[in-house]
């Protein structure tokens, strides 16, 4: 079997105003993996996709070494999927549905459940239309942990949560992937849930995948480097800098390939460093996709 | 062991619906009733009462696949280890099997009623059996409608098409002088007419699960 628990290669997916544009993305396995994109941006067609739920038009789909679409049946056995358009049955009670789904899965850790049930506040007997949205969320998790699955795919789970819901889903994703070698595909618009728990990070925008790398990587190559420019002096166009912005003898350069050369060659050509900034994920983010779009425009 | 996932998703189906079915079987069986009096009033009423049971039951049915679309169940049960064909094998199974016990429950009822009790003539049995089979038709177009079309809208406006034309196809099937003949027979009258009024009925059944099948297996995009 492959090292990554998914791969996509050349995946393409056309609608009237969307297209998913020859997608490459590798999970591998035992890692977390965040999908950042905004709205839109086509999260949710590839996620679907993986899932088998939606067939590509082109291009070659594999999770867990099972080809997707037309193996979805023998990979769903050990994929838990959840997604933010998912409800269960409003009449039903959370014991309903703990039932049906331990009887499909022999996996099912009936002492996990119980636990995840004490831990989440949330009680058998109780309907699924009475629960809060946050509840709703945090039983779905439960439904699909319980299963002990060796990959988790999450679209959008902590949309709508208040603070303290969104920090126990964490908690608990972490948690789950104690277990050796699961692997979480953890798409968001919230880069803060991704910096959090994600070990790899994904930005997706207007259906292309604009970059993909370690996380730590990320936090590590990207900065912000605010300069003093003389008047009279040129800032030169330096390879790594992806935009410079100036006000008057104020200029802040963005950085995706920071390396101290970056700075020396700022100063050797006039300009004084006044300070160089760590990135958040949100700002990496941002700035990453308004060059991407930059770069659409101009080609 | 893993088991397919048909089986447990028809048994939800079963569970889910079951008040729905013993109402309809119920409503059935008074209607019955009603007809046992004996007279042309009790007859009307009851006849009546009797089909609509089982439109009622016919109709309502399939609204089960629309309101798991509508109210978001379908990613949960795509989650499952099942594909988008399995589904609709699951939906056809659960949903035919719930449609057709209490159908032929209450069909075999009328049929014994009109036997033993001759409340109407024995030659009434085939128009009844033809009459019968037409909610089952409802039945399977609105089924189709909402596990092919992707809206709320196709299963209403099956529903609507079904509702409209049952009278208008019922008074049509009795004015075939032939099939119209054996009303006051002492007997059953199985002739031409009636059997292929009969064969024209199954027909568009299996043409219906046919082409639902056909679509669903040509489906890009499930949810």
């Amino acid at each position: 079997m492959s090292e990554f628990a998914i791969e996509l290669s050349g995946v393409e997916k056309k609608y009237k105003f969307f297209t998913l544009d020859k997608i490459d993305l590798k999970v591998p396995e035992g890692q977390i993996m965040g999908l950042i994109g905004p709205n839109g941006a086509g999260k949710s067609t590839t996620i679907r996709i993986l899932m088998g739920l939606v067939h590509q038009d082109r291009g070659e789909v594999e999770v867990l070494g099972r080809q997707m679409p037309s193996e979805q049946v023998a990979a769903k056995w050990d994929i838990g999927f959840a997604s933010e358009d998912m409800r269960l049955y409003d009449l039903l009670t959370i014991g309903w549905h703990m039932d049906f789904i331990r009887s499909i899965f022999p996996e099912w850790d009936d002492a996990y459940a119980q636990m995840l049930l004490k831990r989440f506040g949330l009680r058998e007997e109780q309907k699924i239309k009475g629960l809060s949205h946050g509840q709703r969320v945090k039983m779905t998790l439960l439904l699909i942990l319980a299963r002990r699955p060796k990959l988790l795919v999450l679209d959008e789970p902590t949309t709508g949560l208040d603070p303290v819901a969104r920090h126990e889903i964490l908690r608990e994703l972490t948690a789950a992937m104690t277990d050796e070698g699961r692997t979480v595909l953890f798409s968001s618009h919230n880069t803060q849930d991704v910096e959090q728990i994600s070990d790899q990070i994904t930005f997706i925008d207007r259906g292309r995948i604009i970059d993909s790398m370690d996380k730590e990587l990320y936090l590590d190559r990207w900065r912000r480097l605010r300069l003093e420019v003389p008047l009279g002096i040129r800032l030169p166009a330096l390879p790594g800098i992806i935009e410079v912005k100036q006000e008057g003898r104020l200029a802040v350069a963005t950085a995706n390939a920071f390396v101290p050369d970056l700075a020396n060659a700022y100063e050797n050509a006039g300009a004084r460093i006044q300070r160089i900034e760590n990135m958040t994920l949100e700002e990496i983010f941002v700035a990453n996709v308004e060059h991407s779009r930059e770069e659409e425009v101009n080609a | 062991m893993r088991d397919s996932v048909v089986g447990h998703l028809i048994l939800k189906d079963w569970r889910l619906n079951r008040p729905l079915i013993v109402l309809s079987v119920l409503g059935g069986l008074i209607a019955l009733v009603i007809v046992s009096w004996g007279g042309q009033t009790p007859f009307v009423l009851g006849g009546v009462w009797f089909f609509m049971a089982l439109i009622l039951m016919g109709h309502m049915l399939p609204f089960g696949i629309i309101n798991e679309r509508k109210r978001q169940n379908l990613p949960f049960l795509m989650s499952l280890p099942i594909s988008s064909i399995q589904y609709t094998i699951s939906k056809l199974i659960s949903t035919l099997g719930l449609f057709l016990i209490p159908w032929l429950m209450l069909l075999i009822s009328a049929g014994v009623l009109i036997e033993v009790r001759h409340v109407i003539p024995l030659g009434w049995i085939p128009m009844s059996l033809i009459l019968a089979i037409l909610p089952f038709i409802g039945f399977v177009l609105i089924t189709a409608a909402a596990l092919v079309g992707e809206k709320e809208g196709w299963g209403v406006a099956a529903n609507v098409v079904c509702s409209s034309s049952y009278w208008f196809v019922w008074y049509a099937i009795a004015r075939i002088p032939s099939v119209a003949a054996g009303f006051n027979s002492p007997f059953p009258l199985w002739n031409s007419a009636v059997r292929n009024v009969l064969a024209c009925e199954f027909g568009t059944i299996v043409m219906i699960l046919a082409l639902t099948f056909f679509f669903q297996s040509r489906k890009k995009d499930f949810i």
